[in-house]
């Protein structure tokens, strides 16, 4: 049967893709710290400098210079950062002189949170929205939602936020205003729904335009012809086909999320990854830079590998097409 | 003897009497932070929001009132003597930090010399031996003689009449040596200091919860906890501030006289000014700018009060000179070009540039920020009016300050607060030619009869005389076009009238820096 979740050769199957993936990780991964090393060493400003605040005094900034080996060459310092990258440092805060990978781990629960939630609320909006949408095509119910859909992923994440807070918070007085609450579940109502509005969006759209075309596929109609029920013919045959892109979708818009929301997060105070990297850019806290878009990059090719292997594991064709 | 007790007691009945009566102990303060706080240890701290907790954490030798005066903190009294170069501190017995352990004058030294080699060297440098020390060409600051346990000399090189301010501010907050050398650099997220809050929590990008140090050796504050909640977004502030999240908040740009027009708010609202100035300034090495008529014209061109009315809803204070006039030291008298169009199209003729004629566009760096950006549109309009062309660049701070210390714009936004209120933290260290680039001369200003009477002035014992030694200086500082005031600033903040005790102070830059909050009660 095609897809079937316990077939022998499914583990055998997603092994070598898996596999595949790993190890494409590195060069992916050195590719992109030489890039972003490059970016940050030719971005204006000078980490020394803004250490200090308002009032540098130059000696200071030498020795500054000369302690964080900012003066040494460029391919010196890349080497130097490299070299304790491979023994698994990712190095020590400019600004909080902590170690950066405490720094990125302290974000990581936060942003976590709000990702998985943001998703979750997109994927059970959109994917509802989507499956109403194509059922009753051209129908008012269709205009209705599309038009939202569309609202939600053109909607600046910044304008959307303040509205549910001012109507939610400030006015209904139902949810938080901001903050993480200690991980309570109001604090994350509002920052969720706002990060996820233009996921929410996209897969609606989405899930409708596949859906549409799945149920015109003459596997399907045979269904149909059989006299299957319409819900059996939906859930059971069309939707599983019709959602791979949406999984696509999904699984890149996880890893969006995943690496931070500056916009989201600003808004409701967010402790997350997302501001912490802003901060950083700013302060021009480099070790902090590179560490965490090293994490980004690890978490974007973690997210394809597992869309590819939720793909896999509901079509089969593709398993094949693989191999 | 008696009458005059009685007299003493008798006015301070009138002046607080409620305040007295009503002071209640217990609960929490809260307030908010536009960004947390990178380190909170003093040696480390550069920013006002760290400075904010460090002051909450940690005592200084002396303390400066509402009205700027020094007052007893850890030292219940000093001396200083004839020369103005010793100054000898004893310490109150029986200060404990929140270890536990007694506060002794070798603390002091230690606390010294371990902050002279951090990031605000400054602080320490007018100290004898200081600068070998922070070189590192010296073990210790040999300035700084601990007499007895609770006796400490502080001997200087050379008079510096604001020192007393430089012993209350946060980079000499004294600190546990032991506590420090334990810690290592975990001491920034764990401090441990003598003030009248200790730190509860500190959850990075989220909150700083401070509790009460029972033990401080006033006796314990007032209130049991202060929570400094990290919110970035001013408009979030403002609606944790409408729904009764926050006691203490700012008021967001573009809000003020709305604020201050809302019944909701009313009794709430609390402005007032600061000791920081805001500024148009140029670089006096980068054509056209080496020519006084031609800065003389872009000052004569604008009208700053413009700026105060339109863009700041009259929320800060207009202003023509360079010290702002919470300061001591200020001279309401002084005055600057501006506001006079013909004078400025005549000087520019004057400079070889008739109606801006022969003048490539002309490039004004400015920091992000949408008030920075208004100002700089304004400014270009403005100018426009005389012939003069302004290109707009604007960079993020970092890339900003590098461009500004490094003398790569010719004219540029500057803001300046002070970090100790005198005339020579803003006048010496902003146009002094010793400090040229990023020590504060960031116009590259270079004057032997300005660095003369600077000098003076510095050297000078306070009082009047020495005051109007600076305001010769700045006067012809203004005179020259080195410098145009936009406006000078004030702290706009909302606070719940339960909130009691809070001093307004011109050295809270921001609301939530409002110190000290020892003070605080909750009624």
């Amino acid at each position: 049967m095609p897809g079937q979740l316990t077939s022998p050769y499914l583990v055998a199957d997603l092994a070598e893709p898996a596999l595949r993936r790993c190890l494409a990780l590195a060069p992916v991964l050195f590719g992109v710290s030489l890039l972003v090393f490059a970016l940050t060493a030719v971005a204006l400003g000078d980490p020394a400098r803004a250490m200090l605040g308002q009032r540098g005094d130059p000696e200071l900034v030498q020795q500054i210079r000369r302690e964080y080996a900012l003066d040494a060459p460029l391919h010196v310092r890349y080497l130097t950062w490299m070299g304790r990258l491979l023994q698994g440092d990712l190095g020590t805060s400019y600004h909080q002189q902590r170690p950066v990978a405490e720094v990125i781990a302290e974000r990581l629960p936060a942003t976590a949170r709000l990702a998985l939630a943001a998703t979750a609320a997109a994927v059970a909006l959109g994917v509802l929205a989507g499956i109403a949408a194509a059922l009753r095509p051209g129908s008012l119910l269709d205009h209705l939602l599309m038009t939202t859909a569309v609202i939600g992923i053109s909607t600046p994440v910044f304008w959307l936020g303040m509205m549910l807070s001012l109507l939610f918070a400030v006015w209904l007085g139902w949810l938080p205003v901001s903050g993480y609450g200690d991980g309570a579940w109001a604090n994350l109502v509002l920052p969720a729904l706002t990060l996820g509005a233009i996921h929410t969006g996209t897969i609606a759209r989405l899930a409708r335009s596949s859906l549409l075309e799945v149920v015109r596929q003459e596997y399907v109609q045979t269904a149909r012809a059989k006299g299957l029920g319409e819900a059996w013919v939906i859930g059971k045959h069309a939707l599983r086909n019709a959602l791979i892109p949406v999984v696509t979708v999904i699984g890149i818009g996880l890893a969006d999320l995943l690496v931070g929301a500056p916009l989201t997060e600003t808004v409701f105070a967010w402790p997350g990854l997302g501001r912490m990297l802003v901060a950083a850019v700013g302060q021009r806290d480099l070790p902090v830079v590179m560490g965490a878009v090293l994490v980004f990059a690890v978490i974007y090719v973690g997210a394809n590998l597992l869309v590819d292997l939720a793909c896999m594991t509901i079509d089969p064709r593709i398993r094949r097409r693989g191999r | 003897m008696t009458r005059r007790l009685v007299t003493m007691l008798l006015i301070l009945a009138v002046v607080c009497p409620t305040q007295a009566a009503a002071q209640k102990r217990g609960g929490t303060l809260r307030a908010a932070f536009g960004a947390d706080p990178p380190t909170l240890d003093p040696a480390q701290a550069t920013d006002t929001t760290s400075s904010a907790v460090i002051r909450q954490l940690f005592d200084t030798l002396v303390e400066l009132d509402e009205r700027l005066e020094p007052r007893p903190a850890l030292a219940e009294r000093w001396t200083v003597s004839p020369d103005q170069r010793l100054y000898t501190f004893w310490l109150r017995p029986g200060a404990r930090f929140h270890n536990g352990r007694v506060m002794t004058a070798a603390d002091v030294k230690f606390s010294f010399e371990r902050a002279a080699r951090g990031k605000r060297p400054w602080v320490f440098e007018k100290l004898a031996g200081a600068r070998e020390h922070i070189r590192g060409a010296s073990g210790g600051i040999s300035g700084v003689r601990v007499v007895d346990d609770r006796t400490v000399a502080l001997q200087l090189d050379r008079p510096f009449a604001p020192f007393l301010s430089l012993m209350a501010y946060d980079a000499a907050s004294i600190v546990p040596g032991e506590e420090t050398q334990r810690l290592g650099p975990a001491f920034a997220s764990r401090p441990v200091g003598s003030g009248a809050f200790r730190l509860r929590e500190w959850v990075r990008d989220d909150r700083v919860v401070l509790e009460a140090f029972p033990n401080h050796f006033r006796g314990a504050p007032w209130l049991d906890r202060i929570v400094f909640r990290v919110i970035p977004a001013e408009i979030t502030r403002f609606n944790e501030y409408r729904t009764g999240h926050l006691d203490v908040s700012d008021i967001p740009t573009g809000h003020c006289r709305a604020v201050k027009a809302d019944p909701a708010f009313k009794g709430h609202v609390a402005v007032w000014p600061t000791l920081g100035t805001q500024a148009l300034r140029f670089n006096v090495e980068k054509p056209p700018f080496g020519d006084s008529r031609v800065r003389l014209a872009v000052a004569q061109a604008i009208d700053p009060a413009a700026v105060v009315d339109g863009l700041l809803e009259g929320c800060v204070i207009a202003g023509k000179g360079i010290l702002p006039p919470a300061l001591p030291g200020h001279n309401p008298g002084v005055t600057a070009p501006g506001g006079d169009r013909a004078r400025a199209r005549r000087l520019l003729a004057e400079a070889g540039y008739p109606d801006g004629r022969g003048l490539p566009p002309i490039p004004y760096h400015f920091n992000t920020g949408d008030l920075n950006q208004r100002i700089a549109e304004w400014l270009q309009a403005q100018l426009k009016e005389i012939g003069l062309r302004l290109e707009l660049r604007r960079l993020d701070w970092a890339a900003h300050i590098k461009v500004v210390d490094e003398g790569g714009a010719a004219m540029f936004r500057q803001g300046w607060i002070a970090d100790y209120p005198d005339p020579e933290n803003f006048l010496t260290v902003l146009f002094h030619s010793r400090n040229v680039g990023a020590a504060g001369n960031t116009g590259r200003y270079r004057s032997p009869e300005l660095d003369r009477r600077l000098d003076e002035a510095d050297a000078m014992p306070p009082g009047p005389a020495r005051f109007r030694r600076y305001h010769e200086a700045e006067q012809r500082i203004l005179g020259d076009g080195a410098w145009i005031t936009l406006y000078h600033y004030s702290s706009r903040a909302l606070i719940r009238p339960a909130v009691k005790g809070l001093e307004r102070s011109p050295l809270s830059s921001a609301p939530e820096m409002l110190a000290p909050l020892r003070k605080v009660w909750l009624e």
